[in-house]
């Protein structure tokens, strides 16, 4: 505390005045003369000290305002830190990712976060945070404990895959907006998985102190958990020895060899049991060929024997849906005979696949009902049957999915069918001796998707491209472009339904696409994407989410979706179900749901396998994780030294303190003075 | 002198009859009438002959015809004589605010005075006493008289103690005719000895009268705080609160006044507490119209 006019400090002087006058001034009773002292008695001590205490409460009353007043001229401040003492957020995050379900770790670190909250000052602001698949804000930070109690106890048990570079990336995005020191608490297991591939994601901000509060006791229990399964999702015939076949992968976490009893079930029963050695802290694949099941969907399950240390990894679900191979509309045009082998032959060599070419000349297709088919290509086509193409366009608005491939046809007639414009141009790059390549990629679209592309743009590097319409993409996604900036493959909703346009020809005579290996993996994910089992694989992880509608179709024109969870439950209500474009699959099992465009799925839902490799991270990564804000402590300090303190000035709270004392003055005098009339 | 004669006051008595109080003793015929019997012609009444009574004034025809003795009392006519006996002891002196209450009882003093020389043509004299007799102007109706009676309550001014005793024996030898004797004091002494040592004027044929002159101090004092008293008459000093000004003394003074005024009556006097802050013409007819009352 100081003053900014110490020097007024010398009014205090004038404390003497009441001194003077209450105290050291002698009360002078001048003696009364009565006529007689003969029906008078001595006055009572009691009542006397009462009158004086009033006197010293007077006495006290006005010290008191002259003291306020004076301090209120000298100006007093105090230096205080922006944040008070108990400005230092508290930061609970609980982790309730997998891993967590391993014996007692979830509930030993909720106590331990429970006692901790218990253990907080009232005053001071805490916020609870559970790190599961994804980071859940339940609170602000707010001093309300029963409010932080509530969120804290609302916290269960995930099946998410925790991962300590989100908390980074939000703890650091929070540390901008809250400029107090934060007290980061993490309960976790502090497995080693959660770690981010680059140390720099889990660095926190200056103003936060990490504290790591380990619940694994010791080191990771041998674990064994199923890996990985390649089944197919579309099995068309039982007896396929090249497809009819589910591949698991077993793999061991800090475990001895062992012989190890794999079981397939399906639908609940147990079709196949294998056994295989699995090497120490490895690995060890089981295959189950060839697999009967049942016409629909098959709810399978690969499942280790014998448990281990933490059971609720042991199995993992899939889905094969056994069905009739579906059908693709080839609509080539009559001079184009290449496209269709090419097509055919790529269709065909797809793993996955389980889809039969049919291939018609446009001047056939007027009979034809799209309908009846998984997707519909329309090969150079750009004249078709009036009755065809406006049949077509209904097949797309109600969720049907159609590839265009604009060929050497393209220039004679600017008329693309569906796609609402018309080509622009057309690039023949073979006239001037040259071909174009593929320039831009987006390999996060479904037809393109590529996780890691390779330096040669993914395989499209090589291919060469002599003939390639214009079209003006609109309102359509651009998904590859050649060098010269012409689009080459683009994507437009129509109602429900999906168009891709791709600016080239699929036979080797506009491009030698068909010639590269590419290609094959180019029909395949265009195969998976428009017949939509890329949306609806079999196998699908704990929090990946689930797109129930396009987002383009209109909310009163669209049918409503159907969710049954794990559990039996439908996790949307009516309202939602009529709304909402995607689900987020949290829970470990089958979820079985109908899309908006009317198509059934059952989904199997497994937790993120790297869960299941319990081992911590080591100490010292430990050390240097929570170590590091120790680094940059120092330069933290000195800025809260120099920036955080801040004087609070208090004339206006003492002037305010010496205004009530002077009406408690007033009244008390007043009322004395009061009774000194009445008495008179 | 003219301070005691005051035109309104002595106005405000005119109007009222005097004869109510001075009907029993006046020996002056028409206004006053003598309380005692004497020999004048105008029968009274009869009272039986009890011994020692002067046989003179038996009446032997009565006796001739009943064989029983009686005396014929008669209705004599003459002047009264009206004493003042003024307590002048330092207790008198003490006011809280003007007139004090010796002055007060000089206003009455002299008011009676003049209505009973200069009205009713009494007798009338002064006895200034404190603990002794200080001053003695017999009662007379000689030219003059009311010169030397206001001169005497001029001179009357306070000092000592009261005591009733000493005095008092002087009174009864002082008075030996009988009349109305008026005692003007604040009797801060006990009723008993009040009474007591007034009593045997009583005796001697006198009528009594007590006016009890009180400051409105002594009856509802106001003290601000704790406070020191001191006793005029005895120089003691006593601490005393407020409080018990407020409660417990005015109950003694109320208490005091009304054991006087009861032992007085009983004994056959007249008792009148006078306030100083009351008009001075109310106090005397008030008196006068109480006396009036009692005939």
């Amino acid at each position: 505390m100081g003053f900014l006019a110490p020097w007024f400090l010398a009014g205090l002087a004038a404390l003497g005045v009441p001194v003077f006058v209450h105290l050291l001034r002698k009360h002078v009773t001048t003696p009364r003369p009565v006529s007689s002292l003969m029906f008078f008695e001595r006055g009572i001590q009691s009542s006397t000290r009462h009158q004086r205490l009033r006197y010293l409460l007077l006495f006290a009353l006005r010290s008191a305002l002259l003291l306020l007043l004076v301090l209120a001229f000298a100006n007093p401040f105090v230096r205080r830190p922006a944040t008070d003492a108990n400005g230092r957020g508290l930061l609970i995050v609980l982790d309730n990712s997998f891993s967590m379900r391993k014996g007692t770790r979830f509930a030993d670190a909720k106590q331990q976060a429970r006692a901790l909250l218990a253990a907080k000052p009232h005053a001071q602001k805490a916020q609870v945070i559970a790190l599961g698949g994804q980071l859940q804000v339940l609170t602000q930070l707010i001093n309300d404990e029963s409010q932080l109690r509530s969120a804290l106890e609302s916290i269960q048990p995930g099946e998410g895959h925790a991962n300590f570079g989100d908390l980074g990336r939000s703890i650091r995005a929070m540390a901008e907006t809250v400029q107090r020191p934060i007290d980061l608490h993490l309960f976790s297991d502090m497995q080693r998985t959660a770690m981010p591939a680059n140390f720099a994601d889990i660095v926190l901000p200056p103003n936060v102190t990490l504290l790591l509060h380990d619940v694994a006791k010791g080191t990771a229990p041998p674990n064994w958990t199923v890996e990985r399964v390649s089944a197919p999702t579309e099995l068309a015939d039982p007896k396929d020895p090249k497809r009819s076949r589910v591949e698991a992968v077993v793999a061991g976490f800090g475990t001895p060899q062992a012989e190890k009893t794999i079981s397939l079930v399906v639908n609940g029963k147990p079709i196949a049991k294998h056994k295989v050695n699995v090497p120490a802290n490895g690995r060890a694949a089981v295959e189950f060929a060839p697999i009967d099941v049942a016409y629909g969907f098959n709810r399978c399950e690969v499942r280790i024997e014998g448990g281990d240390a933490f059971p609720a990894d042991d199995a993992s679900n899939f889905v094969i849906r056994r069905s009739d191979p579906e059908r693709v509309l080839f609509v080539h045009a009559a001079n184009d005979t290449r496209s269709a082998l090419y097509f055919g032959a790529a269709l065909g060599s797809a793993a996955q696949a389980s889809l039969v070419l049919q291939s018609v000349n446009a001047e056939q297709a007027t009979d034809l009902d799209p309908s009846k088919f998984s997707f519909v290509v329309l090969s150079d086509a750009v004249t078709l049957p009036s009755i065809f193409e406006h049949t077509l366009a209904q097949y797309v608005t109600k969720g049907g999915s159609v590839l265009i491939a604009l060929g050497t046809n393209a220039g004679r007639h600017a008329h693309i069918p569906l796609w609402g414009t018309d080509v622009k141009d057309v690039h023949d790059y073979s006239r001037t001796g040259g071909a174009a390549t593929v320039g831009q990629a987006d390999f996060t679209h479904p037809a393109l998707e590529q996780k890691q592309p390779g330096r040669d743009n993914g395989g499209w590097a090589e291919t060469k491209f002599f003939y390639a319409a214009y079209v003006d993409p609109g309102s359509a996604r651009v998904a590859e472009r050649l060098s010269d900036g012409t689009p080459l493959l683009l994507d437009q909703q129509i109602g429900e339904g999906r168009v891709l346009l791709f600016a080239s020809g699929l036979e080797n005579l506009t491009n030698d696409l068909p010639l590269h290996p590419v290609f094959v993996a180019f029909v395949d994910k265009v195969a998976r994407y428009l017949s939509g089992r890329e949306r609806f694989s079999g196998s699908q992880l704990v929090d990946s989410f689930l797109q129930l509608r396009l987002a383009s179709a209109p909310v009163d024109e669209v049918a409503n979706v159907e969710v049954i969870d794990p559990d039996g439950r439908r996790p949307l209500s009516l309202s939602e179900a009529r709304t909402v474009q995607t689900l987020r699959l949290q829970r470990t099992g089958f979820y079985q749901v109908r899309l908006a465009n009317g198509r059934d799925a059952v989904i199997g839902v497994n937790p993120d396998r790297r869960e299941s490799d319990l081992q911590p991270i080591a100490q010292d990564v430990q050390q240097l994780w929570s170590g590091n804000i120790s680094h940059s402590a120092p330069v933290q300090t000195a800025a809260i030294d120099d920036v955080k303190y801040r004087p609070i000035n208090l004339w206006w709270y003492v002037m305010l303190l010496a205004l009530v004392v002077a009406l408690a003055e007033t009244a008390l005098a007043s009322r004395y003075i009061g009774t000194q009339r009445e008495e008179a | 002198m003219q301070r005691f004669l005051d035109p309104a006051v002595l106005a405000g008595i005119s109007s009222l009859d005097l004869l109510a109080k001075t009907v029993v003793d006046g020996f002056v015929a028409g206004l006053h009438r003598s309380p005692d019997f004497g020999f004048s012609q105008e029968f009274a009444e009869y009272r039986a002959y009890a011994p020692g009574d002067d046989l003179r004034h038996v009446d032997w025809n009565l006796f001739a015809r009943t064989e029983r003795c009686y005396l014929k009392r008669y209705r004599g006519e003459t002047s009264s004589q009206l004493t003042v006996l003024l307590d002048a002891s330092n207790s008198m002196q003490y006011t809280s605010g003007p007139p004090p209450k010796m002055d007060y009882a000089r206003f009455i003093a002299a008011s009676l005075f003049y209505l009973a020389i200069r009205n009713q043509r009494d007798a009338a004299g002064l006895i200034v006493f404190d603990d002794e007799v200080r001053d003695y102007i017999r009662p007379s109706t000689r030219q003059g008289q009311l010169m030397r009676l206001f001169a005497g309550l001029e001179q009357a001014e306070p000092r000592a103690r009261t005591d009733y005793g000493k005095p008092l024996r002087h009174f009864q030898a002082l008075l030996h005719r009988r009349g109305i004797v008026i005692v003007i004091s604040d009797f801060y002494e006990e009723p008993e000895t009040i009474v007591r040592m007034i009593e045997p004027l009583r005796f001697h044929g006198n009528d009594v009268v007590l006016f009890h002159i009180l400051d409105p101090q002594e009856l509802r004092p106001e003290l601000n705080g704790p406070a020191i008293l001191v006793d005029l008459e005895t120089d003691q000093k006593i601490e005393v609160i407020p409080e018990y000004a407020k409660t417990i003394y005015r109950s003694k003074v109320q208490t005091h006044i009304e054991h006087l005024r009861t032992r007085t009556r009983a004994a056959g006097m007249d008792y009148h507490l006078l306030v100083t802050d009351q008009p001075l013409d109310t106090a005397l007819r008030e008196y006068l119209s109480l006396r009036h009352a009692g005939n």
